[in-house]
This record gives C-alpha cells, structure tokens and sequence, in this order.
C-alpha cells in the first residue's frame, strides 16, 4: 500500500477557519457530554448518598478494567426530549474491558429520575442489547431502575421493539450462548426483574437490591398484603430461598469485586478471522481533520485527506482510482485490521454506484469488513442519468450493501441526504455501529433544497391566487422552514433520538472504528449472498 | 607439634548456631564432631556439617535438648568421649555434668560442684560476698521464706524478682508498685518453677538505668585463672541481650581493671575450670555482682574477635587437662567489636516472636565481618524455640568504624520470609545516642522510636508496589488478559 | 482499583497494565512503565523511571517478600473479594486466637462447657511468659483446636464457642 500524498495546505485561510470552527464545534461537544455525564443537582446527589448508593460514573469505575478503553454510546440520547431534564435518557451504556474481555455494559443512571425508563430509555437499552446479538457480545447490567415512566408507557410498552425487546434479546442472547451477567444495585420492578432474572449470572447487594414483579405498593393494592422491599425482593430472599440471584454481596464494592470475578470465569469467544498486521500510527496528524472539514456544508473536500489521518501509515489501496472518481474506494487498516473504505466525493453518478456495489462485492470475497464514510447529497437527478439507469444502479448499490456479510460500520462525516445514506449503508442497513461528526447533516433532502421546495409549493399556492410576494414575505416563509429543517437534520437531533450510536470528535474517529471492529469479530463472518441485481 | 586428645569426638548437645560454632571448631581441630537433633532441626546446618548425627525424641522439641539420659545414650553410641553442652538447655546443670563424669564422659565445662554454687543465684551471692567482692542488696527468700514478702518489700523499690535457679532473663519481673509485690512473686515462682524445675526466689534492688558489664573468664585444671576482659551487654529487651560489645564505652581504664580484677578473683576463689562469665550492674561508678553464667555465653565471639581467641578451642583444650597457653598479661585485646543478634521477632509489635519460611538468606562477608548462624535458606522458622536465629559480629579499629561496618553489614543482610530484627538492629546502630555510648538496660524503652517501624515513603511505596505488581501472578494475569488493542488504545474516552 | 497490597496495614490500591512488552504499574493518579529483569537467585533489577537498582525478591503464595535498600518489607495480596466483604451474617460463632506464636501449656475447660466472658479457657506459653487465654463472650466450647504441647502461629484459632443467645 502506498502512503497518500497529502495535497493539503495546512496554512490557508480556508484551513484556518475551518480548524478555528470546528475546534469550537469539538469544545462545545465535550463540555456538552461532560455536563450530560457528570453534572447532577446537587440534591439527587446527596440522596444517592443517603441511599448508600455510587453515582453510575464511579460504578462503571469499579467495573471496568482500569487503563482501558470505553467505548460510550449514545451519550446525548434525550437531549432534546423531555425538556432537557433525562440527561443520557437515564442509561449509560458502552462497550469496554472487564476482567480482559470485551463486554456490552448497560447501566442505570439512578441520580436522573431515580433510573426511571423513558422511551428513550428504552430505545437505548434495546439498541445495546441489539448491539450485543449482532456482534455477540457479552454484556453486564447495572441495574437500579425505578421502572417505566408511567405517563409515557404508550411509547415504551406495547410495540415490537419497546420494553419487551430488551428481554427478547437478553432471550436470544443466552440462546446464542453468550454470557450476561446483572449486578442488582437498586430496584429492578416488573418487566426490569427479568433483567437479572434472563441474565446467566447475577450478583444483588443487601439491602439496596430487590427484584421483584411488583413492588411493596402494587402488592398492598392489589392483595392488601404489606410487606417492605427488603422482604419482598432483597438480596437474602433471592440468595438463599428463591434462587433468582447468585452472589449476595454486603455492599457496592463487593459487589463489583464479585462481578469482576465473574466475568474472568467466561470464555474468551474465538474471533472472526480477517486481516491484520501491527498497527501503526497515521503518518499525518488527526488534528488537521478540524482544518479539512469545510464550515459550511455545500463545499467539497477530498476525502482522502480524512482517510490519510484515519489509517494506519496512512496508507492506502485505491480501487478503480480512475473510473468513477466521487466515490473513493480502497483497502487500508486501522488499528492493524484491513478494512475496505468507500467514501464520498461528490454525488453518486451511475458509474460510482456500479463502483460501490463492485467493491462491496470485492471486500465480502476478501472477508474483508467495510467502512463507510458519508459526505452524501444523493444521486444525481436528470433526465440523462434516468435514461442510463441511475435508479437501477442505485438499487444495485443498495442490494450490495444489504446482502453484505462483513461487518459495515458508518460514519457520517459531512452530509447524509436522501437515498445516499441508504447506498452508504445508513441506520436501516445494519452497520453493527454508525457515528456521527458534530456538523454533520441528516435529512431526506438538505435544508436549503428543502425550504426551497415547500416555499416553492406554497408561492405557486398564492400566485393562483393572484397575490404577489416581496422578498421579505418568501423569506418569512422560508426561513422558518430553513431552522426548522436544520434543527431536525443536525447531529444532536439525531442522536437525541438515538438515531446514530453517538457524536465523536473527528480526532476520536479512529479509535472508536478500532474498539468497534474488534467488537465486531466476535461474531462469525457468514458467506455473502445477494438477491437479484437490477443489470 | 601433633596434640593428643584424650577423646577421638565430641558431642555437641545444643543446636541452632552454636552448635554449628562448635562443630567447625571441633573439627578444626582434627576431632569429631557429633550431634543430637530433634526431628525439626533435621535440616540444620549443624547437622549437615557434623561428622555424626543422632536423632533424639521428647514431648516438646526442646524437652528433647533437656533430656540428659537420651543424650549421654547418644554418645556411648557415638562414641564420643567429651559432650559439649553450648550455652542454655544443660549448659548449666550440675546433674547432667555429674551424669557426665559417672559415664565417664568428658563434660566440656566447669565441675558439678561448681556449677552447683555459682549457679544458683542465692549461694553464689552469699560466696561473692563473702569474697569481699561488691554485691546489691537483696532479699533471699531461702533465708526464711516466711519473712521474705517483708525482706523483699524493705529492699526497697524498684524491686526486681528473680528464680533463684534461673538465668537467661528468664523468670525475672521488675516491681515498682508496692501493691503488686505479692501476685508478682507467684508469678515469677510459677515460671521459675517451669523453666528450672525450682520455684525458689530472691529479691535485689533495681538499679534504674543501669549498665550491664560482664567479664569474660577461663580457668584451668592446673590452678590458673585469667580474665578475658569486659563486654558491655546493656541494650535489652525482655531482659535479654540484643547488643554485646567490648569494650565497654563506659569504662575508665582503672575501672575497668578493677571490674576484670574482681571477676578474675571470684573466679580464682571458686576453683573455677573452663569458660565462664562474671556478671555485673554498674551504675553511677559502683558495680555489683549480678551472677555468673558458669557455661559459653551467647556473645562470646566479641571477645574471641579483639583477642584473636577461639574460646570454643580453650574450652576443648582445658577439658582435656592442658595448661592456659597464655598468661593474663598476654591478653590485649586490639580494636572494637560489636555483636548484634539477629532475632525472629517483629520490633514494633513489642518484640512478638514471628515464624515463617526462610525464603531467601544472603549473610553479609567481608573483612571484620562474622556471622555466626543456624539457619538455611528453606528451614522453618517455628515458635518451638528460643527466636534467636544467628549473629552479626563486626569487629573494627574504633567504636565508630565497628558502627559504621555494622550498619553496612546489616544493609547487605538479607532475610526473606520470616520478619526479623535486622532493620531494628540499623536504625539502633544509626541512633545518636548509641553513637554516643549512651547506653543502659533501658535504652529502648527510652528511645521507642529504634523499635518503632517507620514510614514507608511514597517515593520507595510505589517501588515496592511496582515489584508487587510486576512479580504477582494476579496482576499479571490481569494485565496479560487486556486484548492487545484496548491495552494499545489504553485509558481513552470520547 | 481491582487489586490492593497490605502494606504497613495499610491497603495499597494497584493496577498493572501492558501495552505490548511494556508493563505499567498504576497507583493512584500515576501510571509509570516498570522493568523487572532476573538477575539470578532472587536477585532482581528493578527499574522505575530510568533508574535501576538492585532487589532481591521471594514469594509465597500471593505474598511478595522485598529486600531494597538494606530493608526489608512484606506485600500482601489483599483480594478484593475479602477486602470489601461486609461482617459475615453468622455470629452464632465466637472464636478465641492466639495473639503471638507460642504452645499450649494447659487446658482450663471441656468441650461442652459452659463458660462465662472473661473466663480462663487455656494458658500458653511464648517469649518465656505465660499468658491465659479467656473467653471473648458468655457461650458454649465447641472445639478445642490444640491439645497441650501443640505449638501455634499468631492469630491461630485456639477455641470456637457457641455464642449464648441474648435472651429477648
């Protein structure tokens, strides 16, 4: 492989600005996720105290392998639900090393609404256990949960992928032979006791812990019998009398202690073979990444400057590196895993999406797993492209990337418009994780084009009826049209809604893809099989 | 010049590291060496070095060393014509060395008669005094046991109680209450009547702060008796000796003559044969008469060091019936020799005997540097006897050039396993009263920060938890565990 | 931290991470990469930030022995599973322990008795003193551990009792 030259000039205005930008964008991210995971009034603080009770941040310290990695996902899940006020939707989840293997945590943030589940909550309970089966992951509850929120239960209960889900997976988890283990640090009521109850292992603390179907108040209502938590659900009940819980533990420490050593009794699972070498740094610096990355969504760069400060040596295979340049596709390795790129330089003509679905094709002959790297408008449009065949490609390239077998992972740098998300392996293609960067863009088509298009419905509206508009009465109707689009295409909507597995840092990319991957092999790599490509 | 030994071997009936001393001179000087050893000594270095080794049995280990029948059996058997007996156990009892002679036995040490009355405190007080030689006040409850409470109480306070057959620090109690006078008699006749077999007591006045001088002797079977000169052997604990030097810090010249004049005397009055020691307290520039030890004592080799003697070879040579070689005026001793016991024992916690398994054991060597041991690498360490497991002896020009050798000397000693004194005997050595010569019986209840452990700095903690950490199975199965990716990556989050 | 070493009685919190054939040693805040190369017989060359010396080391079992500097020191492996382990829920048992090395010189009571707190159960012997053992609570002898002339380590368990029930 050969090192990308680098055409970058690293001292233009252009770079500046960019970097000042997105410097700014990075800053406000983190102190955004700083606040979200550690900012806590001071009076739910002070009430985990009394309840004897670690803040979630120092449980998963004590949990984790110390000099490792964490993975978090979704950290800004909620932030624009419920008035701000269930920060991370009350759950913290990640990947990370516990005792030496790679595990799938899910913990309760009990200082956020006593760890009540909110739909949200839900949703990103269901992913990670989603997450766990498609990568056949271990995992390792937290749980101290007060249990749904009831005001909102019509949307985290009925549905197919609501409430239930969580322990349909937990089912089908253990069914696929990889262990769970649930460390019971509070309540788990009603449909959260079958968290500890579906999971192969479980360790309860006295007298914080209880599991129980319904708690000391449903029980009075419902058979008049007044029993306190302790009694109904508590560790001793569970430990030595039920048998619904396994290790019994005096306090939070030894609780984690007892967990960790659980964890050092499960097998290490024997990876997906694919290609590696020793890793090696990128030859360039990820910083410049800030300076590549345009302020301003319409101008184009060349995405192999993103790829040169992604791979290890910065090197880089391209394939097909003259025949249908916007899409850029290529071998590389990240953290010493070979992996196939293809990512955006423009829209997708029908020989980029011929391209794309070739190299797709190419990479699961190679076993070899395929990273997305999103910059997408769409396809093109016109009357020209149709008569080639644009849609027909455009489904090849689609049929490619869902019969694939490798493990796809996204990450959508820039833009991600229309049906160029779908051809680049978006949400709804499996990628075992998609990430988004803080001033990327999602939305079916992009805000100006949008405004343009709904402003341009409502003006022909007005001319039948003979009215004339000035330039301020169009911008009265656009520019709502062009906030409102943008607020529901941003980077912190859609994570809020749990539509990406979280924002990274550009700098952070490289990392996140590596700690990804490995996850990813725990799975085994089936053989391709595609339906029918439209020729 | 070829000697004749009336005996072709020796017995030695004692163990740890004098009974190793012993055999290394015994065969030094062409004899045999053999030794009796109970089943938990097997692996002794005694036992590996001696020619001969005989295994004896008793309800404890050390009743096996005090059964004197078993061990004159094991000579017959041996054929050894002399029984060295070491110094504790039967070192000092009159019956076995008698049971000695009626075998016809050599015993390598005093006659009966005279360990009869020099050993037991009371008698051989009353002779001493006898002699003109200075003496304590004291109270002799044998005197009339129904006065002694009151003899005792009169005596005066601080008080100290001892068994009248006893030595070794063993038995004594210090009474400073006068309340307490009456439970502490009963206790000390408890012990003395376990330890010697004799409940018998007597009371001395308690000198505060006192020094302990002793005198080393030797007499011959032809009537010469010369003194070996003093050591000092005033640091303690528990009444028991930790630190021995020669000479005495606090001697002048003339009182030093006066003190080896007066030893020697005594032991010329009691037709003293063989090794012994005359003990004395002196404080305030009086000395009286404590006891004699009619028998080798731990801390000869400091003697044996100034003197270029090895006592252990006069002891053999007066036994078979030789004259003294030397004449008193033909002892001067040259320089200054410190002796530091090295003890089982955990400093800080008052001196609590400590066991374990000796894991590692490097002696420090070089020039002036002695060390007298009983030890291996592998031995069990086990509270079945006396917590003394060897001797550091260093011997230099001046007093401050034996400190300085013995505080480099106890650097380089190693000991793994078993807790020991050795960083308590350093920091003594660094302490600037000891430096001073500012030593008595009391010194380190005076000074509690020589026993106290130190702190463990931060800066050598995080060594020492880096050598935990490296050499530990558990964290290092736990580091090797991190797949090689999250361990490259390490403590990183986004 | 998951692992602890007894030190001075103190626990000492600790980790040890590799990347590649470097370790590090992490305690508290700081993380410093750490060499120990054998250099024959227990003997070691303990390097920490660049500077190498000389250490001589002995295990047994999860204990570390360390000779450094002319002084001597003992790590314990303090497991996280007894470090944080509450009291143990079954105080029906109490037991009386030796508080040094030493040997049994006499029994004072029976298995089966009744004893009252305070009261003498055995006498032992260490460092030529005698001490009596007395009963930490009012309760029953259980077992008798050690016959006299059996010699014991510190701590050893010498008596259990059956605690007596309080009345209500």
């Amino acid at each position: 492989m050969k090192r990308i030259d680098s055409a970058l000039d690293t001292r233009s205005a252009e770079f500046q600005a960019n970097r000042q930008h997105n410097l700014a964008l990075a800053e406000m991210l983190r102190q955004q996720q700083a606040a979200v995971r550690h900012e806590r009034p001071a009076r739910d603080m002070e009430r985990l105290e009394r309840q004897n009770k670690l803040f979630v941040r120092d449980r998963l310290q004590r949990l984790l392998d110390p000099g490792t990695p964490f993975l978090e996902l979704s950290t800004l899940a909620a932030n624009m639900e419920y008035d701000g006020e269930v920060p991370g939707a009350g759950i913290v989840t990640g990947i990370g090393i516990v005792s030496g293997r790679e595990v799938m945590v899910h913990a309760s943030d009990a200082s956020v609404k006593g760890g009540a589940w909110y739909p949200l909550s839900v949703k990103k309970i269901v992913r990670a256990t989603d997450i766990a089966v498609e990568n056949r992951l271990p995992m390792v509850h937290l749980c101290d949960s007060a249990g749904g929120f009831l005001p909102l239960q019509a949307e985290l209960f009925a549905d197919r992928h609501f409430g239930g889900r969580i322990f349909r997976n937990q089912a089908i988890l253990s069914k696929m032979g990889v262990p769970q283990l649930a460390v019971v640090l509070g309540h788990c009521t009603a449909g959260g006791a079958y968290v500890p109850a579906l999971s192969d292992y479980s360790v309860i603390v006295r007298g914080n812990g209880a599991i129980f179907l319904g708690g000391p108040p449903l029980v009075k209502a419902a058979t008049g019998e007044e029993v306190s938590a302790d009694e109904l659900g508590g560790c001793d009940l569970h430990t030595r009398v039920s048998g619904t819980a396994d290790y019994p533990a005096s306090n939070e420490f030894e609780a984690f202690a007892i967990a960790r050593d659980v964890v050092a009794q499960w097998k290490r699972p024997t990876k997906a073979e694919v290609e590696w070498q020793e890793p090696e740094a990128p030859f360039y610096d990820a910083s410049e990444l800030y300076g590549i990355v345009p302020r301003d969504i319409k101008v184009q760069f060349d995405m192999r400057e993103v790829i040169a400060r992604m791979v290890d040596g910065s090197r880089f295979h391209e394939y097909q590196p003259a025949y249908a340049t916007t899409l850029v596709c290529g071998f590389a390795h990240l953290w010493g895993y070979k992996i196939g790129i293809l990512a955006n330089n423009g829209v997708l003509f029908n020989e980029s999406a011929q391209k794309g679905a070739h190299f797709i094709q190419l990479c699961n002959q190679n076993r070899t797993p395929l990273v997305f790297l999103q910059n997408i408008t769409g396809f093109m449009v016109g009357r020209d492209y149709e008569k080639r065949g644009i849609t027909k490609d455009g489904a090849k390239m689609i049929m490619a990337v869902a019969g694939s077998e490798v493990p796809k992972f996204t990450v959508i740098c820039n833009g991600s418009f229309g049906a160029g998300n779908y051809g680049m392996s978006g949400r709804a293609f499996d990628p075992r994780f998609l990430f988004m960067w803080p001033q990327s863009q999602i939305s079916v088509m992009g805000a100006e084009q949008a405004a343009n298009v709904l402003a341009d419905v409502k003006l022909r509206q007005l001319a039948r009826t003979g009215a004339q508009l000035t330039a301020e009465e169009i911008a009265a109707i656009r520019d709502p049209v062009v906030a409102d689009y943008k607020r529901q295409s941003s980077a912190l909507y859609s994570t809020s809604r749990l539509w990406d597995d979280g924002i990274l840092d550009p700098v952070d990319t490289r990392n996140a893809l590596g700690i990804a991957i490995s996850a990813a092999l725990n799975a085994p790599i089936a053989a391709p099989s595609y339906g029918v490509f439209r020729v | 010049m070829r000697h004749e030994w009336p005996f072709g071997s020796v017995l030695i009936a004692n163990r740890g590291e004098i009974a190793l001393r012993i055999v290394r001179s015994v065969q030094r000087l062409g004899l045999r060496a053999v030794v009796v050893y109970h089943a938990i000594d097997a692996g002794a270095p005694a036992v590996a070095r001696a020619d001969q080794s005989i295994e004896i049995h008793g309800s404890t280990p050390v009743a096996a060393y005090l059964d004197g029948t078993q061990i004159i059996a094991a000579a017959a058997r041996a054929g050894a014509g002399a029984i060295h007996p070491g110094y504790g156990f039967l070192s000092e009892n009159a019956g076995f060395a008698r049971a000695c002679r009626e075998a016809g036995l050599v015993f390598v040490g005093p006659a009966p008669e005279v360990i009869e009355k020099m050993g037991d405190k009371v008698t051989a007080r009353a002779f001493v005094a006898r002699g003109g030689f200075p003496v304590a006040p004291s109270a002799i409850e044998d005197d009339d046991p129904g006065s002694f409470i009151e003899r005792a109480r009169a005596v005066g306070f601080p008080l100290l109680i001892k068994p009248a057959a006893g030595g070794g620090g063993k038995g004594m109690r210090i009474v400073r209450d006068p309340a307490l006078l009456a439970s502490e008699i009963e206790r000390a006749r408890s012990e003395g009547q376990r330890y010697f077999g004799d409940g018998r007591l007597y009371a001395e006045v308690f000198v505060e702060n006192p020094r302990h001088i002793e005198v080393q002797v030797l007499g011959d079977a032809h009537g010469n008796v010369v003194h070996l000169h003093e050591r000092e052997c005033s640091v303690q604990r528990r009444f028991q000796k930790i630190v021995e030097e020669t000479p005495s810090p606090a001697l002048t010249p003339d009182l030093r003559r006066e003190i080896c004049a007066a030893a020697a005397g005594i032991a010329r009055n009691a037709n003293y044969t063989n090794a012994g020691t005359v003990e004395f307290i002196y404080g305030d520039g009086k000395f009286y008469f404590l006891e004699m030890n009619t028998r080798l004592q731990v801390e000869h080799p400091v003697t044996e060091q100034v003197l270029g003697i090895d006592l252990v070879e006069q002891q053999l040579r007066v036994a078979a019936g030789e004259p003294l070689a030397f004449k008193q005026d033909d002892l001067q001793p040259h320089g200054h020799a410190i002796e530091l016991r090295i003890y089982a024992e955990d400093a800080a916690r008052g001196y609590l005997p400590t066991t374990g398994a000796i894991l590692v054991l490097q002696e420090p060597q070089g020039v002036g540097v002695r060390v007298d041991s009983g030890i291996r690498a592998g031995q069990d360490v086990s509270a079945a006897f006396d917590p003394m497991l060897a001797k550091l002896i260093v011997h230099a020009p001046t007093r401050d050039a034996a400190i300085a050798l013995g505080r480099q000397a106890l650097h380089d000693y190693v000991l793994l396993g078993c807790k020991t004194n050795i960083g308590f005997l350093a920091r003594l050595l660094g302490h600037p009263a000891f430096a001073a010569g500012e030593i008595h019986t009391g010194f380190l209840d005076a000074h509690p920060e020589v026993a106290a452990e130190p702190i463990v700095e931060p800066a050598i903690l995080h060594k020492l938890l880096a050598v935990a950490a490296l050499t530990s199975r558990p964290l290092r199965d736990a580091a090797d565990a991190v797949p090689a990716l999250h361990a490259a990556i390490g403590a990183w989050r986004n | 931290m998951a692992h602890a070493f007894r030190l001075d009685g103190h626990d000492h919190e600790l980790w040890l991470s590799r990347s590649g054939s470097v370790y590090q040693v992490h305690v508290g805040d700081t993380c410093v990469p750490a060499t120990l190369t054998a250099r024959g017989a227990h003997v070691h060359e303990l390097t920490v930030r660049d500077i190498s010396e000389r250490v001589v080391i002995a295990c047994r079992g999860d204990d570390v022995h360390v000779h450094l500097d002319g002084e001597t020191y003992l790590l314990r492996y303090s497991h996280s599973l007894e470090r944080f382990a509450g009291q143990a829920t079954d105080e029906a048992e109490a037991i009386a322990r030796a508080p040094m090395p030493g040997a049994v010189i006499s029994i004072a009571v029976e298995s089966g008795a009744s004893v009252r707190r305070g009261q003498a159960l055995l006498i032992i012997e260490s460092m030529k003193m005698e001490t009596t053992i007395t009963a930490p609570c009012d309760g029953t002898v259980q077992t008798l551990h050690l016959h006299v002339g059996q010699t014991f380590d510190s701590d050893a368990a010498l008596v259990t009792l059956e605690r007596l029930k309080e009345a209500p």
